[in-house]
């Protein structure tokens, strides 16, 4: 039973990362249409930046989200704005070859700049935790989940409640009818994309606290985000949130089969996604359009 | 206009005469070239480059000296490679090429059992040698083939150190706790470590395979956990080395040994961990301490200073850069043997090579893997890499047992 609760624990504590790493991938998916091939990428520059910041300047990794959230958007308008703006009426398969390429452009130049090393960030807290029995915890994990609930929040916040959030919900809903009350599509876009670019930021910075990066260590991610928005239901953050801590838990308690049951562990959630697209296509949460 | 070509012919001819009389010894002949194809980009873009460093030492030093000297002629060598983007499909496309375009007369391998399994049969395929370093999987040396030559230890000897170092440690650990990634080299050093340790008087008692490259790696911590084992050991690679490490931590798996096949001998072990890198073990090829008596080529602190000179601030070079040049070193000797650039004799030389070098002993088995040299085990100490044994080469006792968690 213990042990039960505890992979519940950790399976929950899993999905906070692929929480951060799914909601600004479905943003841009949803409003935008674009699969974002770029978005571990993305991810992965976050976490450069936290890992500068703490071993340069020793400061908290949580600390240096915020960060790596503005440099991203920043970074993810400039793109939007200058680079697949170009292209965002053209069909399906060019945004998927541009995407990929900017994938292989920014892995490239974080090789130039980084090297191949291993990077991972380790703060003297780093492996405490919570122990109520035989059961732990851990800090890192547990923040990393609260900030990805709270990144998630502010999103659904953004989008609902601000000037900027409503305009890029009518672009989502209608592109034309957006454009013929006044909204600047281009702008909204980047702003888009941008908001897109600051969660994979924040998910990056988390993933430097619990596995080693190198530039391509993004790529798994990609995938998973894919899997967590479909598995949620595209169009909403809470839908993502609920993907999320979903794929957390299948993928431990896939893991936890005794013997290879962990090699197959991606066979399962790939499985439960068919199964999902089969029964419920929208998602878990998702609603029918 | 005729008169000024027939000056410069002149000139030319005097030039010739000149530089002829004015080299005594060994005649230079035809560069040699070798071809390998490297992931200088991709997912294994570290080892590759720590390969090419291995490749490139070798090289400054073989033309320094004028080159490999065949029946009293000295052939300077060139390395032609190219990025294979990690992809072992890639790797093998790029070994043709290399062969048939660069007209490459021999191979170095690639870096990983994956590329240097598909190089292998286009090595066999064109019946030119091929020296690897960096391909450890058993699988590679089963297929018959007879130009594949690899300097290191075959996967089955990874980890099979660290138990024979645990039989002599008291209290002596009994229970072995095994996560493995399901790639062809991992699974050979798991399942190795699963038919050898009963033979030492110890238990598997958790054996637990994951997929390769897996990042979360908790559910299998947790296995480990309940599992209660003295031994953790990891048959993996170096991210999914640092995840669980950092997993044992968080959840609590104590245990008196923890050792990684790969991943703790490199430098980025012990900055992404910090001091929790402390205590754990590895299996190594090679480490800079070990005490070898080379017939040729640097003493292993020859080696390390002419590394640290060639790329200064990287720190020791780990057993990737040293049995990247043992290849070297291997196809060096059997060429000098053979007395010929001729790709079979030079076969048969390293087929009968005997030699022991910085890196130890190299001499291979029927199957072209070098099955004589030991592997020596390492063990992070107050942040720094000792070898720990076999007594024979350490320079320090193991640590042990290792302080639980909360007691560091």
């Amino acid at each position: 039973m213990a042990n039960f609760v505890q992979l519940v624990i950790l399976g929950l504590l899993a999905g906070g990362i692929y929480v951060a790493v799914g909601v600004g991938f479905g943003l841009v998916w949803g409003v935008l249409n674009i699969v974002n091939l770029a978005h571990g990428a993305l991810v992965i520059i976050g976490g450069y930046i936290t890992w500068q910041l703490f071993t340069a300047l020793h400061l908290d990794p949580f600390l240096t989200l915020p960060v790596d959230a503005v440099a991203l958007f920043v970074l993810g308008y400039a793109l939007q704005r200058g680079v697949i703006n170009r292209i965002i009426r053209a069909p399906l398969l060019f945004t998927f070859l541009l995407t990929f390429g900017l994938n292989l452009v920014l892995v490239n130049i974080l090789l130039l700049i980084f090297g191949s090393d291993f990077r991972s960030v380790t703060p003297a807290y780093a492996g405490k935790g919570f122990e109520f029995g035989s059961i732990v915890i851990p800090y890192v994990p547990l923040i990393s989940l609260g900030a990805a609930i709270l990144l998630s929040a502010g999103l659904a916040f953004l989008l609902n409640r601000t000037r900027i959030g409503l305009a890029i919900n009518a672009i989502a809903a209608d592109r034309d009818a957006a454009q013929l009350v006044g909204i600047d599509l281009r702008h909204a876009y980047a702003v888009t994309y941008g908001l897109g670019a600051a969660c994979a930021g924040v998910a990056g910075g988390l993933i430097a606290l619990i596995q080693a990066i190198t530039p391509t260590a993004g790529e798994p991610y990609t995938l998973q985000a894919f899997v967590v928005v479909i598995l949620g239901g595209l169009g909403r953050v809470s839908a993502t949130v609920v993907g999320g801590l979903a794929f957390g838990l299948v993928e431990v308690f896939a893991q936890s089969i005794p013997g290879s049951g962990s090699v197959f562990a991606n066979a399962i959630a790939f499985g439960l996604l068919v199964l999902v697209l089969v029964t419920r296509p929208q998602g878990l949460m998702g609603r029918l359009r | 206009m005729a008169l000024r070509k027939l000056a410069l012919l002149a000139v030319a001819a005097v030039a010739a005469f000149a530089c002829g009389t004015t080299s005594a010894g060994p005649t230079t002949g035809s560069a040699i070239i070798l071809g390998a194809p490297l992931g200088l980009t991709g997912s294994l873009t570290k080892e590759s480059n720590l390969t090419l460093q291995g490749y490139n030492l070798w090289l400054d030093w073989i033309n320094a000296q004028g080159g490999i000297v065949v029946n009293g002629v000295k052939h300077p060598v060139t390395l032609r490679y190219y990025d294979d983007t990690s992809s072992a499909n890639q790797s093998a496309v790029l070994m043709q090429k290399l062969i048939t375009e660069d007209k490459a007369n021999f191979l170095l391998g690639p870096y990983g059992s994956a590329a240097t399994a598909t190089d292998a049969a286009i090595a066999e395929q064109n019946q030119i040698p091929m020296v690897e370093a960096n391909g450890a999987a058993q699988a590679i040396f089963n297929q018959g083939y007879k130009y594949t030559f690899g300097v290191l230890s075959p996967a089955n000897k990874y980890l099979q150190g660290v138990v024979d170092m645990a039989a002599t440690l008291n209290p002596k650990p009994t229970t072995i706790a095994l996560l493995s990634a399901d790639d062809n080299f991992s699974l050979e050093v798991a399942n190795a470590i699963n038919d050898y340790a009963p033979g030492k008087g110890m238990n598997v008692v958790l054996f637990k395979k994951y997929k390769n490259g897996a990042t979360n790696l908790t559910a299998e911590v947790q296995a480990a956990k309940a599992a209660k084992p003295d031994i953790v050991l990891n048959s993996g690679h170096l991210t999914e080395a640092i995840a669980i490490n950092k997993a044992a931590k968080e959840q609590k798996l104590n245990a008196k040994i923890f050792a990684y096949s790969v991943g703790p001998s490199t430098p980025d072990f012990i900055s992404a961990l910090g001091s929790d890198a402390n205590f754990v073990y590895d299996g190594s090829q090679w480490t800079p301490q070990v005490k070898y008596t080379p017939a040729f080529y640097l003493s292993e602190s020859d080696y390390v200073a002419a590394y640290k000179a060639k790329y200064p601030g990287l720190g020791d070079p780990d057993y990737h850069v040293a049995e990247s040049t043992a290849a070297c070193l291997a196809l060096q000797r059997a060429i000098e043997n053979a007395g010929s650039l001729d790709p079979t004799k030079v076969r048969n030389a390293l087929a009968a090579l005997d030699v022991t070098v910085f890196f130890g002993q190299i001499k291979f088995d029927p199957r072209g893997i070098n099955t004589y040299k030991p592997m020596v085990v390492e063990q992070i100490q107050n942040g720094v890499h000792h070898t720990v044994f076999p007594a024979t080469v350490a320079d320090a006792q193991p640590m042990y047992p290792t302080p639980n968690w909360d007691q560091r």
